[in-house]
């Protein structure tokens, strides 16, 4: 097994990373999270262009880093392909340069043609990167990481630099690309659609710490906590401020749930696709609706709920809803509500800890 | 036509100017990287320094650097001693000076280009196995040319111009530090307008030639990948 093994901390004037985290050999990881999580840091540490405080960095029988062995490779020698932001081209040397660049003579020419070929961008060999489309740059950026045949893939915000409409057919390109090279793929980015279309894994970070790290699907559906929901999409929150038994009670009301929540909960959620309006005879919550967009295949229907919280309802077009204005009780099917803690880092030695000094904003009183 | 110690001074001027930019640019090469990218608490000072020449009246360098490169000056002594020669008034110190005077014009605009470079580009290159020392020569050097050929014109054409630091430093001697500026002073004063006329002329189209061929060059570099 060739897995990547990372345990580091490093610390700059007003920030801090620290990374435990096992990559898979295979597929595709992306690292989710807001700018500033430290997920670009985390991708230049793995390329040896930035060297942690502490840690070590295995990748199969080879250290990458140890602070204690004092071994620091350079980015030279971890055979890694990295696809830079703006991409990082050579501006003054050709298509075909590029991608040779990273070649050793022998047999040069013969790999920049397969790459050129592979890539759709033989009759591009010849001209300079300013002469070329952003989708165009990027297959020349990806061609010339590729081409040294390196062990693992580094994307950084692969797609950030390229037109919405081309967006899907790239997502498309660099998913098949990957699973043809069979290399494993890190990739970087605030983009929840790409991380879910491409990654067979995610990792989702914030404030320099990884707070959870699983199946791209299961991460999706079970946030571990309130701070990843937020950064998974996940819209509706509803702070808990006291338990009682299965009974649960905020400002917004009070909800009784199947099973008692763990005493570390402190926030419900559901997703909008969820929510609906009570039939006759059904309790929920009581709710004004304020706000009805319609967004073709569904309306997106805005509600207040009695402390003013915001509870967004996503509802089938052909489905009828009340005007705005009206005054409905919303139905939260208990199937779908997750009660989530405040914050929980994702220790890979699980010894998960759960701190609410980073986020005192959660702090919730349990009676 | 040119008299011989005319044609002299022009020789000792092409000299002079060629092997001052050469010298530059094995020093300011170097430099401008440093200031490019240092955060040491020298960097002001080193940069001050490098400026001073740009402020200082010739007169005031010239004789600073007259003092420092005479018999009894630091490198001067040394310099005797070393090879027998004195360092003032011969075409050796007549370099040093030169070195000196024209520093600023040939860092500041390598140093410019550096700053502007695109650094992941260059960890792009170290990424894919390029030494430091080879992603220095195929990426940071083509990508900072226009900084590097605005120097080199820059520096060449200042060490031409330069009078008062040549006439401290070097004197007025035939094939050795006579340099044209100074060859034209001479005609002037001694009222042979035929002869500075045809030496200013000679300098004026000469620098007309060479800045006209660095901006053609500079526009077929541009066509080809800006």
């Amino acid at each position: 097994m060739n897995q990547l093994d990372t345990n580091i901390w490093l610390k700059r004037k007003q920030f801090e990373l620290r990374l435990d985290l096992s990559l898979p050999d295979t597929g595709i990881t992306a690292l989710l999270g807001p700018s500033g999580s430290g997920k670009s840091t985390a991708l230049r540490v793995l390329a040896g262009l930035e060297k942690p405080h502490h840690g070590n960095i295995q990748r199969g029988q080879r250290t990458w880093f140890n602070t204690e062995k004092k071994i620091f490779l350079p980015p030279q020698q971890r055979r890694i392909g990295m696809m830079f932001q703006d991409y990082a081209l050579f501006e003054h040397l050709s298509v075909s340069d590029n991608v040779g660049y990273g070649l050793a003579k022998e047999g040069r020419e013969y790999h920049i043609h397969h790459w050129l070929e592979h890539l759709h961008i033989e009759d591009f060999a010849a001209r300079f990167p300013s002469q070329l489309s952003g989708g165009q740059r990027q297959r020349v950026a990806l061609a010339r990481a590729l081409a040294p045949e390196p062990d693992l893939l580094l994307l950084d915000e692969p797609f950030s630099a390229v037109d919405v409409s081309l967006r899907q057919q790239l997502r498309y390109q660099l998913k098949e690309l990957v699973k043809d090279v069979n290399r494993p793929a890190l990739i970087v980015s605030h983009h929840l659609e790409d991380a879910r279309y491409l990654a067979d894994n995610i990792g989702v970070m914030a404030e320099g710490r990884m707070l959870q790290f699983g199946k791209t699907a299961e991460v999706f559906n079970n946030p571990a906590c309130y701070t990843v929901a937020k950064i998974l999409g996940w819209e509706n929150f509803l702070h808990i401020d006291e338990i009682h038994n299965t009974t649960v009670k905020g400002k917004w009301g009070k909800l009784t749930l199947e099973e008692e929540p763990h005493i570390d909960m402190a926030w419900l959620s559901i997703r909008p696709e969820h929510v609906r309006i009570a039939s006759q005879g059904q309790s929920g919550l009581n709710a004004t609706i304020i706000e009805i967009t319609d967004l073709g295949a569904y309306r997106s229907v805005k509600c207040l709920l009695e402390d003013n919280s915001v509870v967004h309802m996503h509802r089938p077009w052909d489905e009828p809803v009340p005007i705005s204005g009206s005054k409905v009780i919303l139905h939260l099917p208990l199937l779908n509500i997750k009660a989530l803690p405040s914050y929980i880092e994702n220790i890979k030695s699980s010894k998960k800890e759960t701190s609410e000094k980073l986020f005192p904003s959660a702090i919730r009183q349990t009676s | 036509m040119i008299s011989d110690i005319d044609y002299q001074a022009v020789s000792v001027t092409l000299k002079l100017s060629g092997l001052t930019v050469i010298i530059l640019l094995l020093i300011g090469i170097p430099l401008a990287w440093w200031l490019a990218h240092t955060r040491s608490r020298l960097k002001i000072a080193i940069e001050t320094i490098t400026a001073l020449p740009l402020v200082l009246p010739p007169t005031v360098l010239g004789f600073y650097l007259l003092v420092f490169l005479g018999a009894q000056g630091p490198l001067g002594k040394f310099w005797t001693e070393l090879t027998g020669h004195p360092l003032s008034f011969s075409f050796s110190g007549l370099v040093i000076a030169s070195c000196i005077y024209s520093l600023p014009f040939v860092v500041q605009p390598i140093q410019a280009a550096f700053e502007r470079l695109d650094k992941s580009a260059i960890e792009a290159a170290w990424t894919l196995g390029a030494s430091r020392a080879k992603a220095f020569f195929t990426v940071v050097l083509p990508q900072s040319r226009r900084g590097l050929i605005t120097a080199i014109v820059l520096g060449f054409a200042h060490t031409m111009g330069e009078f008062g630091v040549v006439l401290m430093v070097g004197g007025n001697i035939s094939g050795e530090t006579k340099v044209v500026s100074i060859a034209i002073y001479e005609h002037v004063e001694v009222l042979e307008y035929g002869a500075a006329h045809t030496l200013a002329a000679w300098l004026l189209i000469f620098s007309f030639i060479v800045l006209f061929m660095v901006y053609g060059m500079n526009r077929r570099l541009q066509m080809g990948f800006h």
